[in-house]
């Protein structure tokens, strides 16, 4: 019951998800073949991860947001295929290990940039995200390189079980236990009302500073999962998904000014706008057409959040009175 | 002076001591030279009006903002807290005047927001809600629904969550900032019910509140503050309401009158600018009907948020009538398009965020809102708009560099003669003014009170909204006085005082009989 009411929010994603799924089912009856679930699951995991990494540097406010996450999931790519591959490094604890620690970093830098030296969240990503590009290219000039085997195997099915869905599952595990610490509602009252929350005695660079962290190793995992699509690496392929997963935070319900919503929402609309890709090959739609579609949703389910909003604040004024 | 420290010199047995606190804000002394002394298990009042530092001595207290110079002692060791959480480590908590309820959080939520780490919680779930249960039950609101959204709280249930929040922590010191504005007499009662056996535990509680019925009933002592100093604390018996607000009406009050005798004899005859008729900001509350004449200064004075801002916003067309009409000659004002079409200059209350364009040089900043009436074509010369500039700046009496230099290079006292000028550039029939000299030195001060009286004899209708009670006395005709919401009197010049403006904005005033506030 109490689930329910605080992931309210995300009735609207999740009612569009089901929709779009019925129209792809529609478009193509082999869309519903089990042999397909696979093939989607490892293209929908990058929109998704990638979203839930744009989350709590959205939910911590005052104009928080993380432009590096397509770029950093980019260096992992990088990383990964080229560098540790070259040294032999191929076993799972080294590359998931280094993967996780330049994530870790890159959070960290952001965190410190925007919460210790108070640099517009905007601009100090900005920043990353444009030294991260550079940074992919120096490691992998063009695209090459190859995904240890046991990373292409995720790609593939365990006793018929995607191997997507452990990692999901493992993702979910680690969030469900955070959401059992204080920091869910530390990062939701510092994103409400940082002054409100400092005075409460909330430290909110702290907690800033974590939100940041947790995006990094988000995008270090995304990383991970489309080296996996991938099998070898791309030093372009991660840059596009920080506009993908700026759109997917909006359309999942969370607020961007910060302080409302959650990582479902998020994940939820990363997978709505892999469905609407999907639709769009289905239903032979020229490429070009795929961003204007995108647009459009984006825009339109924008404006319907902007009209809830004001009904909201109306109802809540009352309320007040 | 008129001043009674009590006979509690017991220094050493002292849970909290300041000394000689000081704070300034750029030109502003917020605090100068504060005293204050609490002892264990007491009930301690602090009272004042507007500005007399109250709400910044709380804030060093809470950790909020730190002092410049003085000393507090707390616990008999000299104390400084750097931030929220170091206050309240040592045990003082504090529910500050604005309710600091994040509406998208759950009541539990709220209550316990604070106590953890960035990660780690400080008790389980289960204690926690305990926790939350125990503190709405000490406030008699066990009822409440711990799981719904803040947000949907009324006002006095927010206030609620608030203390709440407060009483979790380990606390020796409370401080309660007005926060029984919103209050209902029941919760009210059950409130002082608590802090009574909280002071027989041997807790402190300081609080401090506009209504002069719960200071006298409820505090042990009570130190007034004035313009940032500590003018006496009083013991509960010789703390009366009388006593109390006439301490805290300042000293300088007699000398108002004088200075002034030209006033009466402008207001008189000019024409009506505007009027308000059955006008009232809340259903229930006694309606005004007043006019304003050319030529008058009209003062607005009230505690915080007693309704005497909305007032002035009615007027200047910023927003909607509640109940009643505000009307220039030509018609009701509902919108600021109207205010404009009736040439009424409204100056907001923050220069920084509403009123200066920083990096703009004066000349910009002067004619910024009058550049329709200097364009021709559609175009506007520079040596138009300079020639403007300078005069106006010349009438408001800015001291510029040169009208070329960018505003911010300006004192804060010229910057808002500047945009005095700026209302003045456009011709308005009436001004209308929120609290224009707050944080002007007083030499600026001077020019400025030589410039609205120079308007108002040349026939301009001012309505003035002013936070220093000296400065209402100095310079209006007749002062509006809110409280609670409603108009508590039309104070009029030959009774215009500062004890007179101060009991009526405690609401209570005791208009002398055969006073027609129209006169």
């Amino acid at each position: 019951m109490n689930w329910l009411r605080t992931h309210s929010y995300a009735a609207p994603v999740l009612a569009a998800l089901v929709i779009f799924l019925i129209l792809n089912a529609l478009a193509s009856p082999a869309f519903l073949d089990p042999d397909n679930w696979n093939g989607l699951l490892v293209g929908a995991a990058p929109f998704i991860i990638i979203a839930m990494a744009q989350t709590p540097a959205i939910l911590s406010g005052d104009g928080g947001i993380d432009m590096s996450v397509g770029p950093l999931a980019g260096v992992v790519n990088a990383l990964v295929t080229v560098t540790l591959m070259s040294r032999g490094w191929s076993d799972p604890i080294s590359i998931i290990g280094c993967s996780l620690a330049v994530g870790v970093v890159s959070g960290l830098i952001n965190g410190v940039l925007i919460a210790v030296v108070r640099v517009q969240p905007i601009i100090a990503t900005l920043g990353t995200y444009l030294v991260y590009q550079g940074l992919a290219v120096e490691i992998l000039p063009m695209a090459g390189g190859t995904a240890p085997e046991w990373l292409r195997d995720l790609a593939g099915t365990y006793a018929g079980v995607p191997g997507m869905v452990f990692l999901f599952a493992l993702i979910a595990a680690a969030w469900l236990l955070l959401e059992r610490t204080a920091f869910k509602r530390n990062l939701l009252a510092v994103g409400g009302d940082a002054r409100a929350a400092y005075s409460a005695g909330v430290n909110v660079a702290g907690v800033r500073i974590l939100a940041y962290v947790i995006s990094g190793v988000l995008a270090a995992i995304a990383g991970l999962a489309f080296t996996a699509a991938l099998g070898s690496g791309d030093p372009r392929v991660g840059t596009p998904y920080t506009l993908t997963s700026i759109a997917s935070v909006a359309l999942g319900g969370v607020a961007m000014t910060g302080g409302r919503g959650g990582m479902l929402g998020a994940a939820a609309a990363g997978a709505l706008l892999f469905l609407i890709q999907t639709l769009c090959t289905l239903a032979q739609v020229s490429i070009f057409y795929l961003q204007i579609f995108y647009g459009l949703v984006l825009i339109v389910a924008l404006a319907l959040n902007a009209g809830a909003e004001r009904a909201r604040h109306r109802r809540l004024a009352a309320q007040v009175g | 002076m008129n001043t009674t420290i009590a006979p509690h010199s017991l220094s050493n047995a002292a849970l909290l001591e300041v000394r000689d606190l000081r704070r300034s804000f750029g030109e502003t002394r917020a605090l100068d030279s504060c005293t204050l002394m609490l002892q264990p298990g007491e009930i301690h009042a602090l009272v004042g009006e507007n500005g007399s530092g109250k709400s910044t001595l709380i804030k060093i207290l809470s950790g909020i903002i730190c002092s410049d110079s003085g000393d507090v002692a707390w616990k008999g060791a000299s104390a400084r807290f750097a931030k929220p959480r170091d206050a309240q480590r040592a045990g003082i908590a504090t529910v500050f005047q604005e309710t600091l309820v994040l509406p998208d959080l759950s009541v539990h939520d709220n209550i316990v927001l604070g106590l953890d780490d960035v990660v780690r919680r400080r008790s389980g779930q289960l204690r926690e809600a305990q926790l939350v249960r125990e503190a709405l039950a000490v406030l008699g609101v066990a009822t409440l629904d711990i799981e719904q959204d803040a947000g949907s709280l009324s006002l006095a249930n927010r206030q609620l969550v608030g203390i709440a929040r407060s009483l979790l922590r380990p606390w020796r010191l409370l401080i309660l900032d007005e926060s029984t504005s919103a209050l209902d007499v029941d919760d009210r009662d059950r409130l002082f019910a608590a802090l009574r056996r909280f002071r027989s535990d041997g807790r402190t509680v300081l609080f401090v509140s506009h209504r002069m019925d719960e200071v006298t009933s409820l505090a042990d002592r009570t130190t007034v503050l004035r313009s940032g100093r500590t003018v006496g604390t009083f013991a509960g018996d010789e703390a009366t309401t009388e006593r109390l607000l006439e301490v805290m009406s300042s000293r300088e009050g007699a000398r108002a009158a004088e200075g002034h005798a030209a006033a009466h004899s402008r207001a008189a005859n000019g024409p009506t600018v505007l009027t308000w008729s059955e006008f009232a900001l809340k259903t229930g509350r006694a309606p005004l009907s007043l006019e304003l004449r050319a030529g008058e200064i009209l003062g607005v004075a009230g505690l915080e948020g007693h309704g005497q801002v909305a007032f002035l916003e009615c007027a200047a067309g910023r927003r909607a009538s509640p109940c009643g009409t505000v009307a220039a000659e030509r018609g009701a004002i509902h919108s600021p398009r109207d205010a404009a079409r009736a040439r009424i200059a409204f100056l907001p209350r923050d220069r920084k965020t509403e009123g200066i364009f920083a990096p703009l040089t004066v000349t910009d900043n002067i004619t910024v809102s009058g550049l329709r009436r200097l364009a021709r074509w559609g175009l506007v010369s520079r040596q138009q708009r300079r020639r403007v500039a300078v005069e106006v700046g010349r009438n408001t009496k800015v001291k510029m560099a040169s009208p070329d230099s960018p505003i911010s290079s300006l004192s804060g006292g010229n910057q808002q003669k500047a945009l005095l000028g700026r209302l003045i550039a456009t011709d308005p029939q009436a001004l209308v003014l929120n609290d224009p000299l707050r944080g002007v030195d007083l030499g600026a001060k001077r020019d400025c009170y030589e410039v609205l009286a120079d308007l108002a004899g040349k026939g301009m209708a001012i309505l003035l909204l002013s936070t220093e009670l000296a400065e209402l006395c100095q310079l209006c005709d007749r002062v509006v006085v809110f409280h609670n919401q409603g108009v508590e009197a039309v104070i009029g010049r030959a009774e215009l005082s500062e004890q007179a403006l101060i009991a009526a904005m405690f609401g209570k005033y005791h208009k002398a009989p055969d006073v027609d506030v129209n006169a």
